[in-house]
């Protein structure tokens, strides 16, 4: 390679990096934060806010007991003026539909579980790209993966000297798969 | 030169006769036709999907298993199987192609086990009988569709009511099982956090039945759901109660279909995990389907509701008013 194609090689190189950068930058906030949120899937909800209000009923009712007027009731208890449907998932149960809100009510315990639901900011939505949520995000999504690859390959190839790839590039480089070795060696232990 | 006026004007006379003819709007063959609606009514044989294609191919044949029977059924014009996610065609598909047919009544039934937050609240969500909040919002992040069709829908119950579990965990237990007096059995299911109560029951139920006709002394259960966050450790646990007290376990999948994420990946996973499984645990990757009892059970409901819905419209045509 002559100098001239080495520095015109150099140069698309730093460019592509930067403004690659610089365009994806949003996206690659949004992926690492929605990556965090739904790698603790198991432990908190990521994408709503589901408020929980145990509410008293005083006695215990028959699923024949159950009219609209008790409904309502049970419903103002709730602090819900009205409410949109009511149904039995058992003989000892009601659940009642609101707006945003359900509660379920254990007759023979009188007593209801209120809850309200409701997105979570920002997580929600940046959860919606993560999980292609939007049908053809999927094709947007994977562009961005080849950009990703291409921003790291030229990331890799920006410097010259002992800074650079070829000098203690290569031991960062070659470090960074002793982790993800080491979990799979203990995945198939 | 007269004739040949006379005869031009006849000819006109007659194509015009015949274009506005053929014109006008087509007439009913009969008066009848105005005043009856007919009732055009199509299944849906609705299941929770999977990416799996082994589970996919179980409902397929199911659905060939059963049409011959559904379509004799008085009332009954069609037939789909439909899946909730994973896989196609969805229900929002299924209810747009019998909403294009014209069917004025679609009669769902789920090949669900029990009740759970699918079948209680996102089935009757996506079809448009309720709107769970939670739910609407669920779909919307997952990309099911929520699609409220013209034709009158029926949502059957789900497979819990009759003995079909019963039978087939005994007759799957017996197909395992080697000597009966050494033995117990896991049986492992999705389960539900929402309905946990009646997951439990349903189990023990059928641990019961299989405990009494066997003869097998011992039964747990086990989940392998979203409850279990999908976790192959609660089949361990399972095994593992049943080893302290018998010298061999028989596990058994209450699922209702095949897929390699629950019968290979966490079930067997949790297998693999108890130590000196090969002689001391027996199992097959299984599921629920094939089974005659279930086609039965498919064709009776489909019956029963069309029957329903037959009645209903006669009553309706009885008591309209002129």
């Amino acid at each position: 390679m002559t100098q001239t194609t080495g520095n015109t090689f150099r140069k698309v190189n730093t460019v592509l990096h930067r403004d690659l950068g610089y365009f994806f930058a949003a996206l690659i906030l949004a992926y690492s934060l929605s990556g965090i949120a739904l790698n603790h899937v198991d432990e908190w909800n990521p994408d709503f806010i589901i408020s929980k209000n145990e509410i008293e009923l005083k006695g215990s009712y028959k699923k024949n007991d159950i009219s609209p007027e008790l409904i309502r009731d049970f419903s103002a208890k709730a602090g819900e003026s009205s409410y949109r449907l009511y149904d039995f998932p058992s003989s000892r149960q009601v659940k009642i539909y609101y707006k945003d809100a359900t509660l379920m009510v254990d007759l023979e315990k009188g007593e209801g579980l209120y809850e309200k639901i409701s997105r979570r900011p920002v997580f929600y939505q940046v959860n919606v790209l993560h999980r292609n949520s939007v049908d053809w995000w999927k094709w947007a999504s994977d562009v961005f993966a080849a950009m990703l690859i291409i921003i790291t390959i030229t990331g890799l190839l920006m410097l010259r000297g002992p800074n650079g790839f070829s000098g203690r590039g290569k031991w960062f480089f070659g470090a960074g798969f002793i982790p993800p070795i080491i979990a799979l060696v203990f995945q198939q232990l | 030169m007269r004739l040949h006026r006379s005869l031009s004007r006849t000819l006109v006379f007659a194509f015009l006769c015949l274009s506005a003819l053929s014109c006008a709007p087509e007439q009913p063959e009969n008066s009848e036709r105005k005043t009856s609606v007919k009732k055009k009514t199509g299944v849906l044989l609705l299941n929770h999907g999977s990416r799996s294609e082994r589970w996919r191919e179980n409902f397929v044949k199911l659905e060939k298993n059963v049409a011959e029977k559904v379509l004799s059924i008085e009332g009954i014009d069609g037939i789909q199987t439909v899946f909730m996610e994973h896989a196609s065609p969805s229900i929002a598909d299924g209810l747009k192609a019998y909403d294009r047919e014209g069917y004025s009544d679609i009669i769902v039934i789920p090949i669900f086990l029990t009740i759970g937050s699918h079948m209680f609240d996102d089935i009757p969500t996506i079809i448009g009988m309720k709107e769970n909040p939670a739910s609407m919002e669920k779909l919307k992040l997952e990309g099911i569709e929520r699609y409220i069709p013209n034709a009158k829908t029926h949502l059957a119950p789900p497979l819990d009511y009759p003995d079909i579990l019963k039978t087939n965990a005994l007759r799957r237990t017996l197909a395992l099982s080697k000597n009966t007096e050494k033995e117990g059995v896991v049986l492992v299911g999705y389960g539900s956090t929402a309905f946990d109560a009646q997951w439990t029951e349903l189990f023990e139920n059928v641990g019961s039945y299989v405990c009494e006709k066997s003869g097998i002394s011992d039964f747990t259960i086990a989940w392998c759901g979203h409850i279990a966050h999908y976790s192959p450790d609660s089949t361990t646990a399972a095994i593992h109660r049943i080893l302290e007290k018998n010298k061999r376990a028989l596990v058994l999948p209450l699922l209702v279909s095949s897929s390699e994420q629950f019968q290979i990946e966490i079930i067997g996973g949790g297998i693999a995990a108890v130590t000196d499984h090969q002689s001391r645990v027996r199992y097959k990757p299984d599921a629920i389907l094939p089974d005659p009892d279930l086609e039965q059970w498919i064709v009776d409901t489909a019956e029963q509701y069309a029957a329903e819905i037959m009645e209903s419209n006669e009553t309706r045509q009885v008591s309209a008013p002129d």
